[in-house]
């Protein structure tokens, strides 16, 4: 169990992005009532930096 | 015999008053007789300021985590001031790692007392906020005390940095993916020891890491990101980036070359003062005797101030 636990977190960013960040900022949209651009839903673009954050600091190590 | 100049230093303080010792002096300037009477008056001393109502610490950690756990279901049913419970929720990550503190060193009971399970409990629930398990938290710091300013074998010594900004960086920086400080370092740490013990305390670093995450998911897809995000992510990184700047930068910053008893941690002054900085400013103390409690380190230290003069400390500050 414990090796794919480790395998889980290796790759933890990537599932946080899309997993917390991703609706955290279409929710922070939705209260300031802010719309997505490109008339996109917000949670799709909430996914897309996500999502790609996520990626990001996967593969830098770094979220910044 | 030629005399090296560090022969010249250690001869220095008595050969200035002319007053030069019969024994053999030692890097603070004191002989060996002397030092033996200091230590037995430090020891003295430091024994009136053990124990004491460090239950109080028990109480704050349960109550103070019953309150954040009711945060949750009050957040969800809506009925829930959520700037006020950020805050509270802030102060209850920072302020838990202090009652798990004493647990660590089993200040509210030792190993066979009656009321060890309340030791152990509170230990276990008060870093829960900041995702930290006392398995592992326990570990590190009794890690960092035996080593304490080791750069190998300090599991604490990548908090060191130059100044007081880049250290406010740094604990924000260590917690990245992929560097090597603060928990990553523990984990490594923890890996490298591979005892039964170290192997538990992983395999609950793990499994609380993962409940952390699956709780944060859980709401977030549910609707409750923004109140997940306050009373759980947010003050996490606002507590640990706060105790890993009060109690382990600001005590023991310049550590480079700083092992020795009296030398490993400093006596400062903060400027947000003696409560704000957890205590930390008579760290010292605690490394000495960590026996006593943290709110008696200041009585402790004007107490041992005279003692902790003659053995080289620096106590201007305070």
């Amino acid at each position: 169990m414990e090796p794919a636990l480790k395998k889980l977190f290796e790759i933890m960013p990537f599932l946080f992005g899309i997993g917390f960040i991703a609706p955290l900022i279409a929710q922070i949209m939705a209260a300031a009532q802010v719309a997505a651009p490109f008339g996109l839903d917000r949670t799709v673009f909430g996914l897309a930096i996500g999502g790609a954050w996520g990626l990001i600091a996967n593969i830098r190590g770094r979220w910044l | 015999m030629a005399v090296s100049e560090t022969d010249l230093q250690v001869l220095a303080p008595a050969a200035d008053t002319g007053d030069r010792s019969a024994f053999a002096l030692g890097p603070d300037g004191l002989d060996r007789y002397t030092r033996r009477d200091l230590r037995k008056e430090e020891i003295a001393i430091a024994r009136e300021f053990h124990g004491g109502r460090t239950w109080v610490y028990a109480v704050a950690a349960i109550v103070c985590f019953a309150v954040w756990v009711s945060f949750f279901p009050l957040a969800i049913m809506g009925v829930l001031n959520l700037p006020l419970a950020f805050v509270l929720s802030c102060v209850f990550a920072t302020g838990g790692y202090v009652t798990s503190h004493e647990a660590m060193h089993s200040n509210i009971a030792q190993p066979g007392e009656k009321l060890r399970w309340l030791n152990e409990l509170t230990g276990q629930i008060s870093t829960i906020p900041i995702v930290f398990p006392f398995s592992m938290a326990r570990m590190m710091h009794l890690e960092h005390h035996y080593h304490c300013n080791d750069p190998e074998k300090d599991p604490d010594y990548t908090d060191e940095a130059p100044n007081w900004w880049m250290a406010w960086y740094k604990t924000w920086y260590n917690r990245q993916p992929r560097v090597n400080g603060s928990i990553h370092a523990y984990k490594r740490i923890l890996a490298e020891m591979g005892t039964p013990a170290a192997k538990k305390a992983l395999k609950e670093t793990l499994l609380l890491q993962l409940f952390f995450m699956a709780t944060l998911f859980a709401m977030a897809w549910s609707g409750y990101a923004i109140e997940a995000a306050l009373l759980w992510w947010l003050p996490r990184h606002i507590g640990l980036s706060y105790i890993r700047f009060y109690l382990s930068w600001a005590p023991h910053h310049p550590r480079e070359g700083r092992q020795g008893r009296y030398e490993n941690s400093y006596i400062f002054k903060s400027r947000l003062g003696h409560v704000l900085s957890m205590g930390m400013e008579t760290h010292l103390v605690h490394h000495l005797y960590p026996g006593i409690p943290n709110h008696r380190t200041r009585a402790a230290y004007f107490a041992l101030k005279p003692i902790l003069k003659a053995r080289g400390v620096d106590v201007s500050k305070l």
